[in-house]
Parts: structure tokens; sequence; C-alpha cells
């Protein structure tokens, strides 16, 4: 198994399909954290 | 392994690159969450409403002689299928057994019951020779017949899970899973074993919890807003079949398995895994196995990865919509919201195998005619060439990509809905929510990067 730094623009353009997921669950993260100190505070 | 192409092609001019097609489609899905928290404050599903068809169309649709028919075309298409495996050409593509099974019925199937209902429930092979059977030994014995075993608890569908999970293993990790004699041979003993359990545990019990294909093609088939009761066809709400789905153990496993090996398929053909692969084959190669049983143990433990894969997808959202609050345990929400998995299986299926489905689903024509492979022409149809025009290749990613975003929003309704209806509070339901969202998201961007050349 080899990283293949020629081949950037294809695992670049896959990770390109799954930022919306990392987006939303930095979103959720945060939102819940908010949450729980509101509720603590 | 089935190696007939699931439509090799290139698409050349889509207006947007590939991946912004997958951001779209996790917008439509958050947009689609934000309209349902607004838009749908009460269950609509859990009730399950029918009516039957009119002027006796339903009971015509469901009686007894048309049960017989149907029934008696299943039995003769499993015997056909098993006959020509055994006896006609050895060829993939020439002999009926590989593309009916792996292709009319395997995919074929499913939209007929997304459309039709439980249409495999009317020709199960299995389901009427056993009841053929039982009122035959009924008659015989004048109703003096032993009554079945109780069907333990615990089961569930576990035992529909394992059958999917062997036959997906057949079919993209067993070599020779494509070979006819193979298939017949896989054929007679899955009967045998349908035969036995329904003999020990009721037909209809079995049918309805661990015989692999009802149980799968039910699944779908409730998606359907037509449903036969009580030896009548009716209508329901489309989706409102699922949300009455009993949730029995196993039922989460059985539909991680659905979406799991169609996950592992598409996977199978992205640079990880074929940079990955040989390196695994080679150990086990390494420790006495031969290179056919190596490969064959490296796509195992693939497929269930890919299965483990998607349980822990699933339960991320269940631990995650624990965490709201609602004094749900995690064994309880992942039952709630099983039933919510079946369209995202349905989409990947409808996506993943679309151009098999249109393109080797023509086989059928020439098979028909010639279904051992040996040369008859029965129908004038044996010289029926397969249509790869029928369909171009942007148009097929436009379907897939409907397919995906069709099949996760109407899991998004089915979710949100069970969960208006067992949260007291409606803030809860819809903040709980938000994790199965995310896990929809999740399986959006990772169907539509399956079905991409990104990473091939």
């Amino acid at each position: 198994m080899t990283f293949e730094i020629a081949h950037a623009g294809h695992w670049l353009t896959s990770i390109a399909y799954f930022l919306p997921v990392v987006a939303f669950l930095v979103w959720l993260g945060i939102t819940q954290f908010r949450e729980r100190r509101r509720e603590k505070g | 392994m089935f190696l007939i192409g699931h439509g090799i092609s290139v698409r050349s001019d889509l207006p947007i690159p590939e991946w912004l097609f997958g951001w779209a489609a996790a917008m439509v899905l958050v947009v689609s969450f934000v309209a349902l928290a607004v838009l749908w404050p009460e269950p609509r599903l859990q009730k399950p409403g029918w009516r039957p068809l009119p002027d006796g169309i339903g009971r015509a649709l469901a009686s007894r002689p048309v049960e017989i028919v149907c029934g008696a075309i299943g039995v003769f298409l499993l015997g056909l299928t098993i006959y020509a495996g055994l006896e006609g050409a050895q060829s993939t593509t020439a002999n009926f057994a590989p593309i009916f099974i792996y292709v009319i019925f395997w995919l074929g199937l499913v939209p007929l019951s997304v459309v039709f209902g439980d249409v495999f429930r009317a020709f199960n092979p299995w389901r009427a020779v056993g009841r053929a059977v039982a009122w035959l030994a009924r008659t015989i014995s004048r109703g003096d017949l032993p009554a079945p075993l109780e069907y333990p608890a615990w089961l569930g569908r576990w035992p529909a899970a394992a059958g999917i999970f062997c036959f997906a293993t057949m079919e993209l990790v067993a070599s020779n899973g494509d070979k006819p004699e193979t298939l017949a041979i896989a054929a007679l003993l899955y009967s045998a074993l349908t035969f036995i359990a329904m003999a020990l545990y009721g037909v209809e019990r079995w049918i309805d919890r661990g015989e692999a294909f009802s149980v799968y093609f039910n699944l779908f088939s409730r998606l359907s807003p037509i449903e036969t009761r009580d030896r009548e066809v009716g209508l329901r709400q489309p989706l409102s079949g699922l949300p009455q789905l009993e949730p029995l153990p196993g039922t989460v496993g059985l539909v991680c398995v659905m979406i799991g090996s169609v996950s592992f398929d598409g996977f199978t053909g992205k640079r990880p895994w074929n940079s990955v692969s040989p390196d695994i084959a080679q150990f086990f190669q390494d420790r006495g196995l031969s290179p056919e049983h190596a490969l064959e143990l490296t796509f195992l433990l693939g497929l269930i990865g890919g299965v483990l894969f998607v349980a822990a997808l699933y339960w991320l959202g269940v631990l995650g919509a624990r965490s709201v609050g609602g004094g749900f345990s995690a064994r309880r929400l992942a039952q709630e919201f099983a039933h919510s998995l079946v369209p995202i299986a349905l989409a990947y299926v409808a996506a993943h195998y679309f151009t098999l489905l249109v393109f080797q689903g023509q086989g059928i024509f020439y098979l028909a005619s010639d279904p051992l492979g040996k040369g008859s022409d029965i129908f004038g149809t044996a010289d029926t060439q397969i249509d790869y025009t029928v369909i171009g290749a942007d148009a097929t990613w436009y379907w897939q990509v409907g397919f995906v975003v069709a099949g996760h929003v109407a899991a998004l309704m089915l979710a949100h809905d069970r969960a208006l209806a067992i949260y007291e509070d409606n803030k809860l339901a819809v903040r709980s929510q938000y994790w199965m969202l995310a896990v929809m998201v999740g399986f959006t961007s990772l169907a539509l990067w399956l079905l991409s050349s990104a990473g091939s």
C-alpha cells in the first residue's frame, strides 16, 4: 500500500463528497455543546 | 463473483462536477428536514389506514385460483432455474439461471414490490409447495396433524438476515458464485432448508420471519400503496406499511446487511479497496491459502466490514438521538427507527443496480427462448441482443441521484413521523432527529461517492 500524492486529485475529489457530513457533524457538536452549557448555567 | 458489468459508462456532459451533486443532495435533505419540522407536527403514518379495491377487484386478485396459478408459476420458474443450472451450458450469460437469479429475481422484484406490493408472496415457490404439502397432509390425516413448534422470539428476523448475507456472499465473494451449476445446487440446498424450517415452525410463520427472500421483498413492499389483507387487495397511504413493521430482533441486522452488501459491491470498484485488497489476499496466501481462497476470504472480510460500517453509522445516529433525552434506551431507539432504513436500502439497490437491471435484464428475452444456452429457439427470440443505448450515461447518473435523494427523503419522513409518535415533546422529537439527519446525509454522501467515478 502506498500513499499516492501523485493521485491527490482522486482522493481530494473523494473527500469533497463527505464534506457535508463533516460540516453537519461539526454544527451538531457545537449546537449540543452550547445547549449543555446553557442547561448547566 | 457476479462479474457482468453494471453498465460501464463514462459521463461527459454533466453541468457541474459529480461531487457537487452530493452537496446538492445533502442540501435537499436539510431543507426537507426543516420543512418536516415546520409542516409535519403530528404523526401521520402510524395508523394503518386501508381500503379495498372497488367492485370486488381486490377479492378477485387475491382469490384462491389466482394464488394457485401464481404459486405454480413460481414453482415452474424455480424448477426451470435448477434444471437450467444443472443441465445447461455453464456460461453466466448464456444460461437462464444466473441472469434470472441475480437480475430478474433479485433486482427486478424490488421495483415490482415497491409499486404493486408483496408480489413475491404470491409467486413464492417455497410457500406454494409448503401450503400444498400442508393441505395434502391435512387431507390425508383428516386434520390430525401435530401443531408446529413455537417460533423462538429471540430468533426474530435473524434467519432472514443470515440468508441475505449468504446470498450476498455468493454474489460478491464466491469465485464460482455466478456458475449455473453452483446456483442450482445453492437453490436446491436453500429449498431443502426452507422446507425443513416450514415443517418445524409452520409455513406462514417461517415465510413471515425466516425465509430470507420473503422478508427481503416484504420490507420493500411496505413502501407500496398496495397491500393484501384477509385475502383482499386494497390501497393504503404510501410508506404507511413500514411503521407497522413489527420490531423483531434481527430487523436492524437485516437492513444493515441489505445496505452494507450493496455498499461493499460499490466499494470493490474503488481505489482504496483495490490498493488494499491484494495485500490482504497476499497475507492469507502467505499462511497457506490458495490464491482463489485467499481472495474469497479477503472479499468476505470486506463484505463483513461493509455491513459493520453501516451498522456503526446507524448506531451513531441512535446514540446521538438518545443523548438528547427522552428516557429511551439505545436498543429501543434502534428498533423504533429500523424501518426508516428500508427506503435507504431501496435507494442503494435502485441506484447501484439500475444499469444492471436495465441492460442485463434484457437478457431474459433470449434466455426465454434458449434457457439452457444450447441453441433452442422456443419463442423465436433467441437472437435478441441487449440494447446498450436504452439509456445514456448522463441520464443514468440523474436517475441514480434521484433514487438516492428520494430514498433518503422518504427515510427522513419515516423517522420524523416515528419520533413524533414516541416522544412526548415535539421539540425533543425534532432534536433527536438531528442525529438521524446526520446519518442520512452520511448515507447519501456514501451512496453518491460509491456511484461516482471519484476514487475509481
